[in-house]
C-alpha cells in the first residue's frame, strides 16, 4: 500500500511540476536564457535561491547531525547564514549593478581581462558539473527506492527529466520550477515536525530540551576544535557565489531585490536548520540509538507515518534535489556559453541560446556519468565546496571592491587556490591534519597578494575597461 | 526555559510554513500573467 501511495505521488508531483514548467514558457533569446530579462521578483528570487541551496545534505544530513550532534551543527550551519547575509550586503548589488554581465565570470572579466573571465568560466563549467553529479547520485538512489529500478537507469530518468525543463526554460524556468519545488518542501516538511513534536514525542518540552542538551554536549566532546573549524570555513565560504546563485543576484528586478533576496535566503537557512535539527532531536527518543545518521529522517518518517509519511518524504527529497540539480545544470550553462565560447567567437543571438540549450544537455550528461563515481552526498559536496572557494573567492570579491585590481593577480589567485585544493583534496590527502579548504585558500589569496605586487601599476585592467566599470560605479 | 525552546522551534516551523505560501502566490501570479507578447498582439 505505502509503495502504491509512494508511486502515486511521485508522478502526481512530476506532473505538477511539468505544468508549472510549460507555464513558465520556453526561452527564445539568450537575455531569456541566462538572466531571465532582469525581471524576477522579490519572492521568485528568494524562493529560488532558497530551493537550491537546500540539497539532500541540507535536508538528511542535517536530521542525522541534530540525531547525533544536538544543536552543535546548528551552529556551525549559522556561518551558512552570514554568508548569505554578507553576499546580500556587500556583494549581491555590486554585481546586479554590473551592466551587460551574465555570470560571475563575465563580472571577473568586466573587472580584470578576458583570460581571468575565461579561467573562471572553465572553473564555474567544472564546479556545476561536480555539483550537478552529486544531485543526480542522489536523486537516482530516491528513484531506485521507490520503483526498485538499477541505480543508472534512476540516475538516467532524474537527469533526463530536469535537463528536458532546464534547456528549453533557461533561468527564467528554472527559478520558477526552483519556486514549485520550495513551495512543496517548505509547507511538507513544518508539517512532519510539527505532527512529530504534537502527536509523538513523549515527555512534550522536558523530553526535548533533555535530548537536545545530551546530544549538544556529546557532540562537543566528540568534535574536534580543528574540525569545527573547518566545517565553519566550509559552511561560510564553499557555496558563496556558486554560479546559481550569481545568476539569480544578476536577474533581479533590481539591486534591492538582489540584496534583499540574499538577506532573506540567509535568515531562512538559519530556521531551515532549526527545524532540520529538531527533527533529528525529536528522532532521539522515537528510533534507536545506533541508527546510521543518513537514515534518521527515513527511519523517523517510517516510525511516526508509516503510510502517508512514506510518500510525503519522497516528494519532498524528490523537490530538493531536482530544484538544485536544475539550477546547477542552467548556470554550468550560461557560463559555458558566456565565459567560454563567446569570448574565442561573435555569436548571434539564436547561436547563443542554441550554445546554452546544447551545453545543459552535455554537462547533464557529464552529471549522470560522474553520479556513478561519487562517493557519497555529503563528502561530494566537501570536495565542490574545497575546489571552489579558494579557486574563485579571492579573485572574485577583490574584484569586486577594488579599484584596479590586476588580472595577473586575479588568474595567479585562481590557478593556485585550485592547484592547491586539488592537490590537497586529491593527490595528497593524508599530507596535512586541516581540511584541504584552509591551506588553499591561505595559498589563494598570498598568490593574489604577489600577483598585485608583480604586476605593478601596469597589470591592472585595460583603460577602456575601466573606465566603463567606474562609470557604472554604485547604484 | 524547555517551554521557550519548544516554542521557538514550532514558530521556526511556522514561518518556513509562512514563507512558502508566500512564494506560492508568486509563483501563482508568475505563471498565471500573460506573455508579453500576447498582450501586444490582443492589443493590435
Amino acid at each position: 500500500m505505502d509503495k502504491v501511495l509512494a508511486v502515486v505521488a511521485v508522478v502526481a508531483y512530476t506532473a505538477a511540476l511539468a505544468f508549472v514548467a510549460v507555464r513558465a514558457r520556453v526561452a527564445r533569446e539568450f537575455v531569456d536564457f541566462s538572466l531571465a530579462r532582469r525581471s524576477l521578483p522579490l519572492a521568485l528570487i528568494f524562493g529560488s535561491i532558497a530551493a537550491a541551496y537546500v540539497g539532500p545534505g541540507f535536508t538528511i544530513g542535517f536530521v542525522g547531525k541534530g540525531f547525533k550532534s544536538g544543536f552543535l551543527f546548528w551552529g556551525i550551519g549559522l556561518a551558512y547564514a552570514v554568508q548569505n547575509i554578507l553576499v546580500g550586503l556587500l556583494i549581491a548589488p555590486r554585481l546586479r549593478s554590473l551592466k551587460d554581465c551574465h555570470t560571475l565570470g563575465d563580472a571577473i572579466g568586466q573587472k580584470y581581462d578576458r583570460k581571468c573571465q575565461i579561467l573562471a568560466g572553465v572553473i564555474s563549467v567544472g564546479l556545476c558539473a561536480g555539483f550537478s553529479a552529486v544531485m543526480a547520485n542522489a536523486g537516482g538512489v530516491v528513484l531506485s527506492d521507490i520503483f526498485g529500478f538499477p541505480k543508472w537507469v534512476s540516475v538516467a530518468i532524474v537527469v533526463a527529466i530536469t535537463a528536458s525543463y532546464t534547456t528549453f526554460g533557461g533561468l527564467r524556468g528554472s527559478v520558477i520550477t526552483d519556486a514549485f519545488q520550495f513551495v512543496v518542501f517548505s509547507i511538507l516538511i513544518p508539517v512532519l515536525l510539527l505532527s512529530s513534536i504534537l502527536f509523538h514525542l513523549d515527555g512534550g518540552a522536558a523530553t526535548f530540551t533533555r535530548e537536545a542538551l545530551a546530544a549538544t554536549a556529546a557532540g562537543l566532546r566528540s568534535t574536534p576544535t580543528i574540525e569545527i573549524v573547518g566545517l565553519v570555513a566550509a559552511f561560510l565560504l564553499g557555496e558563496t557565489l556558486i554560479p546559481p546563485y550569481v545568476n539569480r543576484a544578476l536577474a533581479s528586478k533590481t539591486t534591492g531585490v538582489s540584496r534583499n533576496s540574499f538577506i532573506l535566503a540567509g535568515i531562512f537557512s538559519a530556521v531551515w536548520f532549526l527545524v532540520m535539527i529538531s527533527l533529528g532531536v525529536v528522532a532521539r527518543s522515537i528510533i534507536p540509538a545506533g541508527t546510521n545518521e543518513d537514515h534518521v529522517l527515513l527511519n523517523l518518517v517510517d516510525s511516526i507515518m508509516p503510510v502517508e509519511g512514506y510518500a510525503i518524504l519522497l516528494v519532498v527529497l524528490m523537490s530538493v534535489i531536482m530544484s538544485s540539480l536544475n539550477s546547477l545544470l542552467n548556470a554550468g550553462a550560461i557560463a559555458f556559453a558566456e565565459d567560454v565560447v563567446k569570448p574565442y567567437a561573435k555569436l548571434t543571438d539564436r547561436t547563443a541560446l542554441n550554445v546554452g540549450r546544447c551545453a545543459t544537455v552535455a554537462i547533464a550528461a557529464v552529471a549522470a556519468v560522474g553520479a556513478t563515481v561519487v562517493p557519497g552526498i555529503i563528502s561530494g559536496l566537501l570536495i565542490c565546496y574545497t575546489v571552489w572557494a579558494p579557486a574563485i573567492l579571492p579573485a572574485a570579491i577583490i574584484g569586486l571592491w577594488a579599484k584596479r585590481p590586476r588580472p595577473l593577480a586575479g588568474i595567479l589567485s585562481m590557478c593556485v587556490g585550485t592547484l592547491v585544493a586539488v592537490t590537497f583534496q586529491f593527490i595528497l590527502p593524508s599530507a596535512i591534519k586541516v581540511p584541504a579548504i584552509i591551506p588553499a585558500l591561505g595559498s589563494a589569496i598570498l598568490a593574489y597578494i604577489v600577483g598585485h605586487w608583480l604586476a605593478g601599476e601596469n597589470g591592472g585592467a585595460s583603460p577602456t575597461i575601466r573606465l566603463n566599470v567606474e562609470c557604472e560605479g554604485w547604484k | 526555559m524547555e517551554v521557550v525552546l519548544l516554542i521557538f522551534v514550532v514558530a521556526g516551523a511556522l514561518s518556513i510554513f509562512i514563507s512558502g505560501i508566500w512564494v506560492a502566490i508568486a509563483l501563482i501570479r508568475a505563471i498565471s500573467a500573460p506573455r508579453v507578447g500576447s498582450i501586444q498582439k490582443n492589443n493590435v
